[in-house]
């Protein structure tokens, strides 16, 4: 769960980043006669509303609102007790109580008199939210977000990746080594430590030695040829890697898996343009994991 | 892995509601539903189990290295796909209900299918013996936990140091996961959240909810130390926590209210002239109930009208602002018994304390 650092840099992401993104989403809503685009968040779900505004839920859900001429409003599902902390990591001024998510909407959709707003990859709304918002007084417009959001051509999205990736990196080159012998749970237990030590919000780790996909640590000691799989969450950001311990294998990889990772989803199979991409080798009976996090 | 005793309890229910087939979702927040019949933590983002009324079990994975895990590890069909949302509706036939539908992206169902996710929780609410066993080995572990923060916690460690360290302990001892907020300062303090960059000083409280979660279940402790020896205010502060949270364990036992276990906790609060401190503007809730969801329902407050029964597993929490000296916490884990409630810890019931002065630098 997200539950490390989550804060806001504005040396690493200034305010200007946000207000580009949130301008190209004002194009295509101008374009489209809409006046508001609606984006949903969860605690998993956060890569849209982070990259629109750095908000990105530690529990519960919330609604991001960007009307067309008027600040970002936030319906949150969040306690009123922590709105100050969002206020003070994300660019959201006006954060307010999400109650059913709909019936703050729709307040602010009659008062601002929007007869219909965009709704950011619609289909894809929680059912329950979904069927609410289309029970409503105002017509819901599907925006995709393939069209309003593309982070592969974010200079910022990609510097602050690159950066977790190195990040990633340097951590497993110097905790691999000292791997073998401690059990799976004692190195997630390692690694927790340096990630979370080095800001990141998120970190799941799978650990294999060599007999099966990398998985969840069950209590096994590593042998000489563990694999580490790693999600990591740094600033929001997302990236994925695996790496392995005892060989450096230079045969062709048996198979590889994708992962799109610039998606709503910190990472989902298949192809995108930031993706990661998992390779399987075989030495010595052994199944060995290597993968990068890439454009 | 696969739980035999809610397999039986949802065939009832479908019998009972007239189902042909019960879906049970995840996705990676929520895997709790598909968890309840099939204990496998996916790596996701997606999963589903369906069950149908003639007592056949066939799993969707959304991941390859998912299905690799689990396919020759139950008797039913295992399967993955990259398109779920196809691969989800081809699962629907008959009278489909899902729990965890609300959860699900809308694309993939219809409006022919029911929600299953209140009755699912219903049944969820009473845990078995084994999911009991569960529980308890996460509060042993969050009593562990509790003792390496008060250990680790010092004057100049940032927050989120100080939650690296207790994850770091957590994972090693064999925690899947944690749910983990804390908060720390004085009257400033209105509540928990993920940790900061602020550094600990002397004089402050240092609160936490340490969640870990062992199996997919979880148990919850909340606590809280003062860094330096407590204030007046911070004693007599404290000694109104301890009252409610005790009230609430005196209270809770099989046929009273959840919502007269708030009340309890409340009155007290209400009899020290703090009445307006139990409500939505300073707190959340007064504690909930735990199991393979951290913040599970029902919710321990004054409008929630649900009778307790044996073996639900209960945290009472009356975490709140009090103006004596900010936000403060505590609560236990508590599992209902026949006639009463057993809190399933052992760290001790009071307010922490420990020397403001720094051991050694900060950082790594």
């Amino acid at each position: 769960m997200k539950r490390g650092l989550i804060s806001w840099n504005k040396s690493e992401i200034p305010v200007e980043v946000f207000e580009q993104r949130v301008a190209r989403i004002r194009a295509v809503l101008a374009e489209r006669d809409l006046p508001a685009l609606v984006v949903y968040s969860d605690l998993w779900r956060s890569n849209q509303a982070r990259f629109l505004s750095n908000f990105m839920p530690y529990f519960n859900r919330a609604l991001l609102v960007i009307p067309s001429e008027m600040p970002p409003t936030l319906l949150c599902g969040l306690s009123p007790r922590v709105y100050g902390w969002i206020r003070s990591v994300t660019t959201i001024d006006d954060v307010r109580p999400a109650g059913n998510f709909t019936k703050p909407l729709f307040e602010i959709a009659e008062e601002r008199q929007w007869p219909r707003i965009g709704a950011l990859d619609l289909e894809r709304f929680p059912y329950d939210i979904h069927k609410a918002l289309h029970r409503g007084p105002i017509d819901l417009v599907n925006v995709e977000s393939s069209v309003v959001m593309t982070p592969a051509d974010d200079n910022t999205e990609l510097s602050i990746r690159r950066k977790a990736s190195t990040l990633a990196k340097e951590i497993l080159e110097q905790e691999i080594p000292n791997g073998v012998g401690l059990t799976d749970h004692q190195f997630a237990g390692r690694l927790e430590r340096r990630f979370r030590r080095a800001g990141a919000e998120d970190l799941l780790v799978l650990l294999t030695n060599g007999r099966s996909a990398p998985a969840p640590a069950t209590g096994a000691t590593l042998e000489e040829y563990f694999s580490v799989s790693l999600a990591v969450e740094y600033r929001g950001h997302w990236i994925r890697i695996s790496r392995h311990h005892g060989v450096v294998i230079t045969a062709p990889p048996e198979s590889r898996i994708m992962e799109k990772l610039d998606g709503a989803y910190p990472y989902e199979l298949g192809e995108a343009s930031i993706q990661a991409a998992h390779l399987e080798f075989r030495h010595k009976g052994k199944r060995l994991f290597y993968g990068d996090t890439a454009l | 892995m696969l739980n035999l005793d809610r397999r039986r309890q949802f065939l009832d229910l479908m019998a009972e509601s007239g189902w042909d087939l019960l879906l049970f979702y995840g996705h990676s927040w929520r895997k709790d539903f598909f968890r309840s019949l099939v204990n496998f933590n996916f790596f996701g983002p997606h999963a589903v189990a369906a069950l149908t009324r003639s007592n056949e079990l066939s799993i969707v994975l959304s991941h390859p290295w998912d299905h690799e895990l689990l396919f020759d590890k139950l008797n039913g069909k295992v399967a993955w796909a990259s398109d779920f949302r196809s691969a989800i509706r081809r699962m629907v036939h008959g009278r489909t209900a899902i729990a965890g539908k609300e959860f699900m992206e809308a694309c993939f169902i219809d409006e022919s299918t029911v929600s299953a996710t209140a009755a699912v929780e219903a049944l969820r609410r009473v845990k078995t013996p084994d999911e009991i066993g569960f529980i308890r080995e996460a509060a042993r572990l969050a009593d562990s936990g509790y003792s390496h923060f008060v250990e680790t916690a010092e004057a100049g460690m940032a927050e989120f140091e100080l939650v690296a360290e207790v994850e770091a302990f957590l994972k090693s001892h064999g925690a899947e996961d944690n749910f983990m907020l804390i908060g720390s300062g004085g009257t400033e303090v209105y509540g928990m959240r993920p940790p900061g960059e602020r550094r600990f000083q002397p004089g402050d409280n240092i609160t936490t909810e340490l969640t870990p979660c062992v199996n997919g279940y979880y148990a919850q402790i909340c606590r809280t130390m003062v860094l330096g020896e407590p204030s007046r205010e911070q004693q007599q502060s404290f000694a109104i926590f301890e009252e409610a949270q005790a009230a609430a364990q005196k209270f809770l036992k099989p046929g009273v209210n959840i919502k007269d276990v708030a009340r309890v906790q409340n009155d007290v609060f209400r009899r020290e002239g703090f009445g307006e401190y139990t409500g939505a503007k300073y707190t959340r809730v007064r504690g909930h109930n735990l199991g393979l969801y951290p913040d599970e329902n029902p919710w321990v407050l004054e409008d929630v009208d649900c009778v307790v029964n044996k073996d639900m597993v209960v945290i009472a929490h009356p975490n709140t602002y009090l103006p004596l000296s900010g936000y403060m916490v505590f609560g236990d884990t508590l599992l209902v018994t026949e006639d009463g409630c057993v809190s399933l810890h052992q760290t001790e019931k009071k307010l922490f304390e420990k020397a403001a002065e720094r051991r050694h630098g900060t950082g790594e």
